[in-house]
């Protein structure tokens, strides 16, 4: 209840953004449903299926070239950014299929590995790409009806984490996490289920690429396959909690705060202060901010996956008496 | 017994039962293993008869394990086939083997640690709604005396209560047939008897229990086919009792 209200206040204020916010303001928020579509998206892979890996940049990458390359070609841009999503996904199929085979660092740095081989078709194959020239782009007029493309994303990730947390499918990917041999002998179809959330995964990564290409009006190889994306998103989701729900969003609000905040006051040093926080944080709390309260069990924190919990002390329509043995 | 309680516990059907090879639940024929040169499992083959308790037994590195794995389906064999209610399952993936029926413990621990108990036992209740799962984990932690833990981390649990927690998630999916891999393994015998009583009650409900342990007390107590391995081959099988005197298994093992 108190988390709904809280999320619709959030949506109030997002709607309202764009027509009283500065230009600052509006560029600020831009980032931020950025990293929640990129921090919900690595979270479902990354932190439900336990695949941490290095390289969603690829999709981010790729995705923001083929909105680019569309939008080149006289597409609309959410045309584009529908394409990119897609793009993302079919990246993603076959590179679950080949990568989901290897587990914990093997995956990670594998990953890695395959953001690096497409920013180098990026590079490479500059009679399509321009390669390190980048692509320029017309830039949009107005920027309310991206600003709220984006929020939508945004919104609908963290809808879909809440649904998919409290179901049973949310479980399986945990269960994954936990212990993949033991979950397979329990009868959890988990091949299947990690390539799933790996596309799943993808989607929003592409989209968001392509869109991030359109605010920019440009791409380039440098742009769209940044590791420090990379790093961004995934020390957001370390931070506010991997496989939580509000983690990743609580995440994005308090690095991009702190970011923020450092950044105009101590330019030179305020990297190496982030880096000392995100140390500080990661050493306290190492299941991230929203793990560490939910084991507190505070009661102002909405407990996660409370659904099953409410249904179990429901009163029981069928009390059985105590077994004599 | 109320007819909930057999609902509970009893088996989903003996729909396919005398179909395939071999007459009981579960049939090993012919399973050999090789590890690079050293072999693991020869020639093995035996039955489990439908609604019985038997044991397999054997010093350490006499391919207990490996028969175990091959037949929950996480090693391949070598030679030989393995058939779990009639239908041959020497192929199939250690998720198709659950989903058949068989419902197993590990060794060592396997709960999730990072989901709580209740969320443990309704992760892999396959097939079943929501609110149906959670009546069923109730029921199942009630009966193994352990409902009190249901918001408990899987990580907070102490061994004993582990072993208690895992019987009762393996038995979520209504099995014909628990694999127990070394129950009784490292607790006190307090709690060896509290689980050899509800496996008694399992069993009276027409689970058939199939186990590998050490513990020659309770394996000889409580089964009623003994199989007694010994560097890979099968030296021998019957009745406790038999087995017991048999001095091919004092040469063995005692």
């Amino acid at each position: 209840m108190k988390a709904t209200l809280v999320m619709g206040t959030a949506c109030i204020l997002a709607a309202v953004l764009p027509f009283v916010g500065s230009e600052y303001v509006l560029s600020f928020t831009v980032q931020l449903y950025v990293f929640v579509a990129l921090a919900y998206s690595w979270n479902l892979i990354g932190g439900y299926a336990g695949y941490t890996h290095f390289g969603q940049v690829a999709f981010f990458g790729v995705g923001a070239y083929t909105g680019a390359l569309m939008m080149d070609a006289g597409f609309h841009w959410l045309v584009a950014a529908a394409a990119a999503g897609l793009s993302g996904a079919l990246l993603a199929l076959p590179l679950g299929g080949a990568m989901l085979r290897v587990k914990g660092p093997f995956f990670a740095i594998g990953m890695f590995g395959m953001a690096r081989v497409c920013e180098s078709f990026a590079l490479g194959f500059d009679n399509i790409t321009q390669g390190g020239t980048g692509i320029y782009l017309l830039p949009v007029s107005d920027l309310k009806p991206l600003y709220f493309t984006l929020a939508a994303i945004a919104l609908g990730l963290v809808l879909l984490t809440w649904r998919l947390d409290n179901s049973r499918l949310g479980l399986q990917l945990l269960a994954i996490r936990e212990d993949e041999t033991a979950a397979d002998a329990l009868g959890v179809r988990t091949t299947r289920l990690k390539i799933g959330a790996f596309v799943v995964s993808a989607i929003a990564p592409g989209a968001v690429g392509s869109l991030y290409a359109t605010y920019l009006s440009f791409i380039d190889p440098m742009t769209a396959f940044a590791p420090m994306t990379e790093l961004t998103t995934i020390a957001m989701v370390l931070l506010g909690g991997m496989g939580t729900v509000f983690g990743p969003l609580i995440g994005v609000l308090a690095m991009s705060v702190v970011n923020e905040l450092l950044w105009s006051r101590f330019p030179e040093i305020y990297l190496a202060i982030v880096g000392v926080v995100i140390l500080f944080v990661v050493l306290w709390m190492p299941r991230g901010i929203v793990s560490f309260l939910a084991h507190r069990q505070w009661s102002w924190v909405p407990v996660a996956r409370g659904s099953l919990r409410r249904l179990a002390s429901r009163p029981r329509i069928a009390a059985r008496p105590k077994e004599a043995h | 017994m109320s007819a909930q309680e057999m609902e509970m516990v009893a088996p989903a059907a003996t729909r396919e039962a005398g179909r395939g090879a071999g007459t009981g639940i579960l049939s090993v024929q012919g399973i050999g293993k090789r590890f690079g040169g050293l072999v693991a499992l020869n020639d093995v083959s035996l039955e489990v008869e439908r609604g019985s308790v038997t044991g397999v037994i054997g010093p350490n590195g006499s391919g207990k394990s490996t028969l175990f794995n091959i037949i929950a389906g996480t090693l391949r064999p070598d030679r030989g086939r393995v058939f779990l209610n009639g239908r041959d399952t020497t192929r199939a993936s250690p998720a198709e083997i659950c989903r058949g029926g068989v419902g197993r413990t590990f060794q060592i621990s396997r709960l999730f640690g990072e989901m709580t108990v209740l969320e443990n036992l309704v992760a892999i209740a396959h097939g079943a709604s929501d609110p149906e799962a959670v009546e069923r984990a109730l029921e199942l932690l009630d009966f193994l005396e352990v409902a009190h833990l249901r918001d408990k981390w899987g990580s907070e649990l102490s061994y004993g209560q582990r072993k208690l927690v895992e019987i009762a998630r393996a038995l979520m999916l209504r099995p014909t047939v628990m694999l127990l891999d070394e129950p009784f393994a490292g607790i006190n015998p307090r709690l060896q008897n509290r689980i050899v009583d509800h496996l008694e009650v399992l069993r009276r409900r027409g689970l058939t229990l199939f186990f590998i342990d050490h513990e020659m007390r309770i394996v000889l107590e409580i089964c009623h086919t003994v199989h007694v391995l010994a560097q890979g081959e099968v030296i021998a099988s019957g009745p406790a009792d038999a087995v017991r005197t048999d001095p091919k298994v004092k040469e063995a093992y005692f």
